[in-house]
């Protein structure tokens, strides 16, 4: 019996280093149980490119990967499905919208240069946006109070901006209605500027600090060797002179500044520039991460966002685990009801092939997704059913009047393909899932797949080696271990014709 | 319990025929009327990963009982966004007359369907339905959106899976036995699948019940059953033919099926364990999925044990009798 214990040697040993990884190598759990968002983005291609190549995915991928970066999510995850989508999760993230706007706007960062004799028409523009930008701190603080919104609606002043720009005052909130406003007037503003050859593509770096004076929040950026080259000779041409250098993102102005005489000589060197434009620190932070992240090359849609609640997670988690194993507490007390000895022995394999196939899980790992967990029940019934094939023919052979260890032998033997047949199959459904499936229906693919791939090794040899271990002790070495004693041995087996 | 049960599968085949039949026929029936139903228009009731919109999960704060709420005042205050909320300013922006609100578990939960919104305008949904309707588990709540494009192609990607997975099992069955085998393990494979389209095609008609994307995996699961059942058994045709060769081959059927039953049931059984453990304490995720399973489950037992060989049996070249 040697050679058989150490086969169940083996098997212990597989079942203390499992319990090892178990507890030492985390589960990676997948968005819907452990809470976050989740989005799909589609590239669309353009008149100047109108199909989209791997070249072009990965391009936007690397931009989106610096901008996801940016957001401060750890362990966000980017991936590529199909031809033209990327795949982003965010766990922990509650508020996908704010990703998506980081994610989809592209800024287009420029510094242009006023246009002579525009001052007037400036300096009036800036009053303007003064002025809203004081009523959009006002509500802001105030929780845009209707009182406060009466005494503005009155204001003059305003209301002939309201009529400039044609809104319609009652469709929107009062607050957003000024941000609009001012979104104008720094369009207008930008208008003012001629472009010069400096863009966001010669910058490297952007950041962002608190004025200690204003507790504004402002946007630091840094330029290239030739960028930081353009920006002294730009700054240079109007040291000195009443035209100002305007740092336009996305067609609007979000501030002017004037160059003084000092830099009338060399410019301003160094390469590094500040934009301060009465942000808040989101703004700011959401300015920097587009900024830094670079233009994105085509454009993105967003055409899924899910987002799962944390606790709605780790609810349906516990509900399906308990579930899971009050399934197989039933599970097993059915096999030791049906099959004795035998049933016992399976109970022990299967909770061998639990801790297997969880380890497995760890180790490679595999993202434990809702579906997850159902392929990995499944797959605990396909284990069972093994074991039903093996003990069914074991009494088979037992009926027939064979010996114990003859008919444990016989029965591996016998009930071996269909079990490969069964169990290769199921195989062939996974392994297809998997590659043609996306996001879930992958996860349940792959858990059930190991499952199975598992299942063939725990029923093939893990129940045979603690069967044979079990046997090699005197005591437990009785048919009627195994099968009630009137039911054999029958003489001979009767066929009616 | 005797080993080799008596079954006369040969004897009552026409009565197993009959019950398959009016089964799909059955079947077929709710898949038409879906398909005619305008609401539905579809041989089953799609649900949001096949169509695309926007499904919003909110979870009430309430200490003890949730008082109830109407879920028309509801639907009206995210009608009235159109004419207050920047983000529906546009004119192509999504109607949101077409709203489906369901209160869910005993009041606690309120669930909005949506035609597809963008990031900011679920925002707004969410905002204004927690400004008048609150207070609500910030934490719980769900938001999913999902394009009209990706609807489609999750639709495509599931049948293709569907189609190259019943392939593939097709061409190992044909390598392992022969072209019959292969051919009659297909017809019990699509007999179960249709019984499960069917009822969900019923409980979509009636209850309104979705399918998602989690009904293809059970679709592919129940296959995936349904073969491997069928094979055990055949697989004991096969056996009894060589070693009773002397029996007629109808004799050998139910011999080999008496011989099998046993293990079907048990298996069946435990198979069904968990699965009904998930109905009644899995949560409502996976209710609809494990349900599927359970139809499928008992129709890839009644195919594998009842069907598939008692059509064995006329496809068969061998003397009959």
């Amino acid at each position: 019996m040697g050679r058989k214990n150490y086969w169940f040697l083996f098997v212990i040993i597989f079942a203390v280093l499992s319990i090892f990884i178990c507890i030492n190598i985390p589960f990676q759990l997948g968005l819907d149980l452990r809470g976050g968002s989740q989005l799909t983005l589609e590239i669309k291609p353009t008149p100047e490119v109108a199909k989209i190549t791997p070249n072009e995915v990965e391009g936007v991928k690397a931009v989106l990967d610096k901008r996801v970066n940016g957001l401060g999510v750890s362990d966000s995850q980017l991936q590529t499905i199909g031809t033209n989508q990327l795949l982003l999760e965010l766990p922990g993230e509650q508020d996908p919208s704010r990703a998506a706007k980081v994610l989809g706007e592209t800024a287009l960062l420029e510094f242009r240069i006023q246009k002579n004799g525009s001052e007037q028409e400036l300096r009036n523009l800036q009053t303007q946006r003064n002025s809203i930008e004081s009523i959009i701190k006002l509500l802001e603080e105030n929780n845009n109070s209707a009182q406060l919104i009466k005494e503005i609606n009155t204001n003059n002043e305003i209301n002939k901006l309201f009529e400039k720009y044609n809104f319609d005052t009652n469709q929107i909130l009062e607050l957003d209605k000024f941000i609009l406003l001012r979104n104008n007037l720094n369009t207008d503003i930008a208008a003012l500027f001629d472009s010069t050859s400096l863009t966001g593509q010669y910058l490297t770096n952007a950041g962002r600090r608190q004025d200690q004076n204003t507790n504004n929040w402002e946007v630091t950026l840094s330029f290239n060797n030739e960028g930081g080259e353009k920006f002294a000779e730009i700054t240079k041409s109007i040291a000195g002179t009443s035209r100002l250098l305007g740092i336009v993102i996305d067609g609007m102005s979000y501030s002017e500044a004037s160059v003084g005489r000092q830099f009338q000589t060399a410019g301003i060197t160094g390469g590094a520039a500040t934009i301060s434009g009465n942000f808040t620190a989101d703004d700011a932070r959401n300015l920097e991460v587009q900024l830094r992240g670079g233009a994105l090359p085509l454009p993105i849609d967003i055409i899924q966002i899910r987002t799962i609640g944390p606790s709605l997670g780790i609810q349906n988690i516990r509900l399906s685990l308990f579930a899971a194993l009050t399934g197989l507490l039933f599970v097993g007390i059915f096999m030791i009801f049906i099959y004795k000895l035998a049933g016992f022995v399976s109970v022990l394999a299967l909770s061998f092939y639990s801790l297997f196939t969880l380890s497995i899980y760890a180790l490679l790992p595999v993202t434990l997704t809702l579906p997850g967990i159902a392929g990995f029940i499944l797959s605990i019934g396909m284990a069972v059913d093994a074991n039903v094939l093996i003990f069914e023919r074991l009494k088979e052979e037992l009926r027939n009047g064979n010996t114990l260890i003859r008919s444990i032998d016989a029965s591996f033997k016998n009930a071996f393909s269909s079990i490969i047949d069964g169990h290769l199959t199921t195989l062939i459904s996974c392994v297809t899932l998997f590659y043609l499936g996306t996001g879930f229906v992958k996860g349940f693919a792959a858990t059930l797949g190991i499952g199975v791939v598992l299942s063939l090794f725990t029923a093939l040899t893990c129940t045979k080696a603690i069967l044979k271990f079990l046997m090699s002790y005197q005591g437990l070495r009785k048919i009627s271990n195994f099968i009630n004693l009137n039911q054999i041995p029958k003489p001979s087996i009767n066929i009616q014709q | 319990m005797n080993s080799n049960l008596n079954v006369q599968l040969y004897k009552n085949r026409k009565v197993v025929w009959l019950i398959s039949l009016s089964l799909s026929l059955l079947s077929i029936m709710g898949m038409l009327i879906c398909y005619k139903n305008p609401r539905i228009n579809a041989p089953l009731n799609l649900g949001l990963d096949y169509t695309g919109g926007t499904q919003i999960i909110l979870d009430r704060s309430c200490s003890n009982e949730c008082l109830e709420l109407n879920t028309s005042d509801i639907s009206k205050n995210i009608i009235a966004l159109k004419n207050v909320d920047k983000n529906f300013e546009s004119n192509s922006s999504p109607n949101l007359t077409r709203s489906q609100i369901q209160l869910l578990d005993n009041s606690k939960s309120i669930s909005i369907r949506l035609p597809f919104l963008s990031a900011s305008q679920s925002e707004s949904v969410v905002n204004e339905v927690t400004k008048s309707f609150g207070p609500f588990i910030n934490e719980n709540t769900s938001v999913e959106i999902i394009g009209p494009s990706l609807g489609k192609q999750l639709l495509k990607s599931s049948l293709i899976s569907l189609f190259f997975a019943f392939l593939g099992i097709a061409l190992y069955i044909n390598f392992r036995y022969d072209r019959r085998y292969s051919f009659l393990a297909l017809f019990a494979l699509f007999h179960d699948v249709l019984i499960v389209c069917g009822v969900f095609s019923w409980l979509g008609y009636f209850y309104n019940i979705e399918v998602d994307s989690l009904f293809a995996v059970s679709l592919l699961t129940i296959a995936g059953y349904s073969v491997n059942n069928t094979v055990v058994v055949f697989d004991r045709i096969r056996e009894k033919s060589i070693v009773d060769n002397k029996l007629s081959f109808k004799y050998q059927i139910d011999k080999a099926v008496g011989a099998t039953l046993t293990r079907t049931l048990y298996t069946s059984f435990t198979t069904l364990l968990p699965l009904i453990c998930i109905l009644i304490w899995g949560g409502s995720t996976l209710y609809w999925f494990a349900f599927a399973l359970v139809i499928g489950v008992i129709a890839g037992s009644w195919s594998s044990i009842a069907l598939a060989p008692s059509l064995l049996s006329i496809t068969s070249n061998k003397e009959i009798d």
